[in-house]
């Protein structure tokens, strides 16, 4: 008769490496229910590591864009407050304008204070800072965009508009209290304009940058994110608070004063128009911005699914496959001791 | 017959018994010894009529031996391979960064680049704050740190590995030794006739040990030695001739430079150009780990390093023609950027370029300006505080294709950003394929073993049950010997 052989040390030593597997799948379950994801994510996704990482690196890239967009999106409401604040000034220098108008001779405040309160609250307001930049100086940033008129020692645009008042005094051949109105009004619309246009302005009012900065609001798409002071619409309404400033205490006559009021109202008039279209714009680009982040929050969403379909596992089953294992372990214990007891030597008679 | 023919009967009757007995107490003492093959008396009927044990004959199994033996060199070679890119996996290992956290706490050149893009992304959104800059910088030192980190990991595996194979050719040429003599025993023995169980246990299990180190096969000669070749057909030991493994260690491999192959009297048994390269065991895992796997990484780093190095490099900005120079990173003695072509060793050297390092007394500002190289290299020409087109343009590099050596087993063309995260896909994949095989191959030498355990090992019931049936021919024999003797008595009394 032949049998099997089977080996005694294999009989009691066979549950061993099947202990020692359950035990090992035991750590990893308690690993992976406690952190929800793969005990080693490494070995577990293997070639799809590289993936796994550029989804997460993908992801990492939208929210730090997401974070730098809000510094952008700070910056530009900061611009857009400073805007509303210029325009709320302008508007109510137009009805302190109006005012005197129909009552010149006593109507406080005067055309003096209209301009110079209007004019420093304009230029600090074009000054302000966010983040330790100028909101209104364009990419060049780093420096205050709007000289002060009223600086000790007289600033380079307060030259230039004495200047530019001596030479139409010359030119008429009057002084300030016999310039005429027409000869006023002619003054104001040429030399005097030109002060605030082009390279005047840049040189003596404005150090800001006609280009404005930019940042990438979204992977590949960047988006103007700043304004800047050298539009139209700052130029109009600084010049009508300068006219009114420089001129509203020079000893005019009635009749050039209103030439002058009526010339800054209409700037100023002319400056809101112009100042509310670029509050449109810079509100489009917040907008714009805003849509961004909008767009990359539901990308992310989307990735952190990804990304958890590879990394996490399933609790429920490995909360089963828990019970499985632990069942299994005291089966196998049970069976060592079982099988340690089956020997032939227990039931022999002791001689 | 002569009743007198009967104590000779009973006498051998005795000597069988005993030899018998003594198998079996020497297959119970062994029983749990690993590698006893369990002997069997055979008895046979002497011519008159009595038994007698002849031989002793040892279970044996040669082809489940050889198969323990091959997939115990396989299991070695896997494992090898397996603890090698263990320990590289665990340069890249990012598992356990959480996607909640904007920085990813992995160090893998892949998760430090991203970092750095981070930093980028930052800085571009306010130019003007100098901490934005120096996170870029740290960033920037993190992902140099981590291509040295990477390249250190590559040097000390190869060089573990090379010590690993100097260890091995040492333990295989003592057990070749030991094999010789264990050979020689049984050569001697059956040339005697003696009882050469123990010698050929011996033989056996320094086998399984050898497989252990090397790929072993073996052919049986008529005198009963067992000669060994390499897997590959090299012969180790022959006709009592043991051919000696030799090696030179060499203590240190940086990148670029190979380990010296094993020969086996002077022919090449490792390495990529070996004519009759070894396939498995311990010897064969360290020299693909040394030889193969771990330099391919290291192409893979220098890559990445040389990409980077580009990625960042500064351009002439004044149509000069001047060529492109490093940027915010750098190596030592650089006169240019590097190409993919010569990058070899570059990701032990790179570094942040202390011109922009206010840490080695480098200026932040040039990282957004230009000019790291001097004037021409100037970006921002009109010196404006708000300008970001240089970090917008080094962010968009990192993800602009590059073209990459397609030797190092990555394509010859990708993004920065995706070249870096498929080495890291190829590091843990290689190492879960070689895990899988170190599992694979376990569960075989598992089952081959046991196998081979319950075709030659012993089986304590069995012997005890042959004890009791000895036992009882012994009672009975015994109980033959008074018989006979009382008969001889009666007979004597009788004639008396």
């Amino acid at each position: 008769m032949t049998t099997t052989n089977i080996s005694s040390n294999y009989l009691t030593t066979a549950m061993l490496p099947s202990i020692a597997q359950t035990q090992a799948t035991l750590a990893a379950d308690g690993v992976e229910l406690s952190t929800g994801q793969y005990a080693n994510l490494g070995l577990q996704l293997g070639d799809q590591s590289g993936y796994e990482l550029s989804l997460k690196n993908e992801y990492q890239q939208l929210q730090s864009l997401t974070t730098s967009n809000t510094v952008v999106t700070t910056d530009m409401t900061t611009a857009q407050d400073a805007l509303n604040a210029i325009l709320s000034d302008a508007q109510s220098a137009q009805s302190s304008l109006t005012t005197w108008t129909s009552n010149a001779a006593t109507s406080s405040p005067t055309l003096e204070t209209i301009g110079a309160d209007g004019l420093q609250a304009l230029t600090s307001m074009a000054n302000t800072t966010s983040n330790g930049a100028y909101v209104f100086g364009g990419v060049n940033n780093g420096v205050a965009p709007m000289n002060d008129y009223f600086s000790t020692p007289a600033s380079a645009a307060s030259t230039a508009v004495s200047n530019a008042f001596t030479s139409a005094l010359t030119a008429a051949g009057a002084t300030p209290s016999t310039i005429s109105a027409s000869d006023m009004q002619t003054f104001l619309n040429g030399p005097f304009a030109a002060l605030f246009t082009g390279s005047s302005w840049t040189s003596d009012w404005s150090n800001a940058s006609s280009t404005n900065t930019t940042a990438e609001i979204a992977p590949g798409q960047t988006s103007v994110t700043s304004t800047n002071i050298n539009q139209p619409g700052f130029q109009d309404i600084t010049e009508g608070y300068t006219m009114l400033a420089a001129f509203g205490n020079a000893g005019l006559s009635p009749s050039a004063q209103q030439a002058v009021a009526s010339t800054a109202l209409s700037l100023i008039s002319q400056g809101v128009t112009a100042l509310t279209s670029q509050t449109a714009n810079l509100g489009s680009s917040m907008a714009q911005v805003t849509n961004a982040t909008n767009s990359m929050s539901s990308q992310m969403t989307i990735l952190q699914t990804q990304i958890g379909n590879l990394d996490n596992v399933n609790s429920s089953a490995v909360a089963t496959q828990l019970t499985q294992l632990s069942t299994q372990l005291e089966t196998a214990y049970q069976l060592t001791s079982q099988i340690t007891k089956l020997s032939l030597a227990q039931y022999l008679p002791v001689a | 017959m002569s009743l007198s023919s009967t104590y000779n009967i009973i006498s051998s009757a005795f000597a069988s018994t005993a030899a018998q007995t003594s198998v079996i107490s020497n297959n119970i003492a062994n029983a749990n010894t690993p590698g006893y093959n369990r002997q069997v008396a055979n008895v046979v009927t002497t011519s008159y009529g009595g038994s007698q044990v002849v031989s002793v004959t040892r279970e044996a199994n040669n082809a489940l031996l050889d198969q323990v033996n091959a997939s115990t060199s396989l299991a070695a070679a896997q494992q090898a391979v397996a603890s090698g890119l263990t320990t590289l996996a665990a340069t890249v290992d990012d598992s356990a960064s959480s996607t909640s956290s904007a920085s990813q706490n992995g160090n893998s050149p892949s998760a430090t680049l991203s970092n750095l893009e981070s930093a980028l992304a930052t800085y571009q959104s306010s130019p003007n704050s100098q901490a934005a800059g120096q996170a870029v910088v740290s960033a920037a030192s993190e992902l140099a740190s981590s291509l040295n980190t990477g390249t250190s990991a590559v040097q000390q595996v190869r060089e573990q590995a090379d010590s690993g194979m100097a260890a091995s050719v040492t333990t295989i040429n003592s057990l070749l030794n030991q094999y010789a003599q264990a050979d020689a025993a049984v050569v001697n023995g059956t040339a005697s006739g003696a009882n050469v169980s123990t010698a050929e246990n011996t033989r056996d299990s320094l086998l399984t040990q050898l497989s252990q180190q090397i790929g072993v096969s073996t052919t049986n000669n008529p005198n009963g030695s067992v000669s060994i070749f390499t897997d590959s057909g090299v012969p180790l030991y022959q006709t009592g001739v043991v051919s000696q493994l030799s090696f030179t260690a060499s203590p240190t491999l940086v990148a670029g430079t190979s380990g010296n192959p094993v020969t086996v009297n002077g022919v090449a048994i490792t390495g990529p150009s070996a004519p009759m390269a070894i396939q498995s065991g311990a010897l064969a895992g360290l020299s693909t780990l040394r030889d193969t796997v771990a330099p391919q990484y290291q192409s893979q780093l220098d890559q990445i390093a040389n990409g980077v190095i580009n990625a960042f490099a500064e351009t002439d900005q004044t149509g000069g023609g001047n060529p492109a120079m490093p940027g915010l990173f750098t190596y030592p003695g650089a006169t240019g950027v590097p190409s993919s072509t010569t990058a070899t060793g570059l990701a032990g050297l790179i570094e942040v370029n202390p011109a922009v390092d206010p840490s080695q007394g480098g200026n932040v500002s040039l990282l957004q300006n230009g000019g790291i190289n001097g004037a021409n290299y100037v970006y921002n020409t009109t010196g404006v505080a708000g300008y970001t087109g240089r970090i917008q343009g080094m962010i968009s590099s990192i993800t602009a294709t590059q073209a990459f050596d397609p030797s190092a087993g990555l394509g010859s063309s990708a993004s920065l950003s995706s070249y870096a995260s498929s080495s890291v896909g190829w590091v843990q994949g290689q190492n879960q394929q070689a895990s899988n095989a170190v599992t694979y191959e376990n569960s075989v030498v598992t089952q081959a073993t046991a196998a081979l355990n319950n075709a030659t090992g012993v089986n304590l019931d069995t012997e005890l049950t042959n004890m009791l049936t000895i036992e009882n021919t012994y009672t009975t024999t015994a109980k033959l010997l008074t018989t006979v003797g009382a008969m001889f008595n009666a007979l004597i009394s009788a004639t008396n």
